[in-house]
């Protein structure tokens, strides 16, 4: 242990913790009443109480849309490592090119590809009404394509990273020693990317359960995901829906927090971990 | 099978899918941004033009993109040194609560910005603090994890050969620094910089809920457009305007990580 090392971690760790805990406390504190805007402070449920169906709604939404974006995004996202490792980077790069499109960029771009007049129902040929409803429809479909979209190389280049520097050496040893393909991905290249691959899926999966702006653009008006429904209260005209509105963030921390928990378990249970 | 990935019939069909996958998305606002009309549905723009461009124009964007870049730069300005210092600390081993530290390091990662920003709101209007300013200090949180970690492996790879080489050799601490320590690090610390500007560059919900509507960055620019609708064209120019920048740094970015 030395002071110095400390001192050294100070200018990231205090600014991290200090705007996390006044953050996410504040939220807490007007979630249960504790700092209203107007009136004395006193301790209720009640924001979480009047609007408990809209919550679970909301919050089951939220963790569909993430779970269906995050899945495609890690099949589509190590796809894109393992054509990488080969030379063959073309798609790796393509995907590498999306990295700096903002979200909004890519729902705006999204919306232009699938609403019922965009690019695709032009390319298709098909006319209102035979178009199906990806944008703003039932199944949240363009939504989950945006986000999919950007996890996907996101994932592809971290697991092209840990493909690069360790496992094809592994892989050619194994190669060596007689392994077939199929039984090389199974017992060397896959153990060695999981948790790699855990790691960027559950922070793919937890940005995409705390993300504003796409649901806002590609979804429906309802049922909201809980990040729309915390901002729509936040910014109502009317007052008494603060707390709720900090109810519904608070609920999407601590459904983030249980994903780690999830992932970390998984990573426990994985012997290159260890 | 990796091998049989790269060689096959079915290899290239399944790069070629990826390929589109990725680069298929951005097709629609190359073509918008310069449609002056493009009624449905028709494939391809009746006339073509820069309208889009000029209503961005008109609408503000040079002042948004000063706003963005200011944004990405603070943010990369305060966030990547801090994360080479604290990846430093890291490296060395001799932190005391090195698990506790890393915890709270990458907790940005997964806590939700939006319900940060959401209680932060309240604390910033009553001690008054500049909404730029707090703006500026979410994102460079936000933006820690990523240059800490970029930092952290770079630090995992570095060789202290070099510099214990140097000092045995009679290079002072600071010469040691400015032309050993730095050069050795300039790829990463690029590469950190760059996903630290990339935070400040393309967040939304942050300037929106403390920025309380005087911070006007370029996507705060391109949500006011793309929330109502027939400003497609405006959309598209804004967003290429975007996207455009980051690329040419992230090339940029990639020269130096391949020279040195």
């Amino acid at each position: 242990m030395s002071w110095r090392a400390a001192l050294w971690v100070l200018p990231a760790l205090l600014p991290v913790a200090t705007i996390l805990l006044a953050g996410l406390g504040s939220a807490l504190l007007q979630s249960l009443g504790l700092m209203p805007l107007v009136g004395a402070p006193e301790l209720t449920i009640e924001a979480y109480r009047m609007n408990t169906g809209d919550l679970a709604t909301s919050a089951a939404l939220s963790l569909a849309i993430a779970t269906a974006a995050t899945l495609i995004g890690v099949v589509v996202g190590v796809t894109t490592a393992l054509t990488a490792v080969t030379g063959r980077r073309f798609a790796l790069w393509a995907g590498t090119l999306t990295v700096p499109v903002p979200h909004l960029i890519g729902a705006a771009t999204m919306g232009l590809l699938l609403a019922d007049s965009g690019l695709l129902a032009r390319l298709f040929g098909l006319s209102e009404g035979g178009w199906p409803a990806l944008v703003g429809g039932r199944w949240w479909i363009a939504v989950v394509l945006e986000y999919a979209w950007k996890e996907s190389a996101f994932i592809a280049l971290v697991v092209a990273a840990v493909l690069a520097t360790r496992v094809a050496a592994y892989d050619d040893t194994a190669a060596v020693l007689g392994a077939s393909r199929r039984a090389r991905l199974r017992l060397v290249t896959f153990p060695l990317i999981r948790p790699a691959v855990v790691a960027a899926a559950t922070i793919s999966f937890t940005y995409t359960l705390g993300s504003y702006e796409v649901a806002l653009l590609l979804g429906r008006v309802y049922p909201e995901p809980l990040p729309v429904l915390a901002i729509r209260l936040f910014t109502s005209v009317e007052l008494a829906t603060r707390p709720q509105a900090a109810a519904a963030a608070v609920v999407t921390a601590v459904l983030a927090l249980l994903a780690v928990a999830g992932a970390l378990m998984m990573l426990r249970r994985s012997a290159v971990w260890r | 099978m990796i091998a049989a990935l790269a060689r096959t019939t079915i290899g290239r069909a399944v790069r070629a899918v990826l390929v589109l996958w990725f680069l298929l998305p951005l097709v629609p606002i190359l073509l918008w941004a310069f449609a002056n009309r493009w009624p449905f549905p028709d494939l391809l723009p009746q006339q073509w033009g820069l309208d889009g461009v000029r209503s961005g124009l008109d609408a503000g964007a040079p002042n948004a993109f000063v706003v963005s870049a200011a944004l990405g730069l603070a943010v990369a300005a305060i966030a990547t040194p801090a994360g080479a210092l604290a990846a430093r600390a890291l490296a060395s081993g001799r932190l005391p609560l090195p698990r506790v530290i890393e915890a709270v390091l990458f907790a940005p990662l997964i806590l939700p910005a939006f319900a940060v920003a959401l209680g932060l709101d309240v604390l910033v209007l009553r001690t008054g603090v500049p909404s730029p300013l707090a703006v500026v200090a979410v994102l460079s949180v936000a933006a820690i994890p990523y240059t800490t970690y970029l930092m952290r492996v770079a630090f995992g790879a570095y060789d202290k050969g070099f510099e214990e080489e140097a000092r045995t050799l009679g290079a002072s601490r600071a010469t040691v620094l400015v032309r050993v320590h730095i050069p050795l690090l300039a790829p990463a610390l690029s590469g950190a910089a760059f996903l630290a500007f990339l935070v400040g560059w393309t967040d939304y919900v942050v300037t929106l809920l403390i920025g309380g509507g005087r911070v006007v960055s370029v996507p705060i620019l391109v949500a006011s457009f793309a929330a109502g609708t027939g400003n497609s064209s405006v959309v598209a120019a804004l967003s290429m305007a975007a996207v455009i920048p980051p690329l040419i740094l992230l090339t940029v970015v990639a020269r130096t990580g391949r020279s040195t």
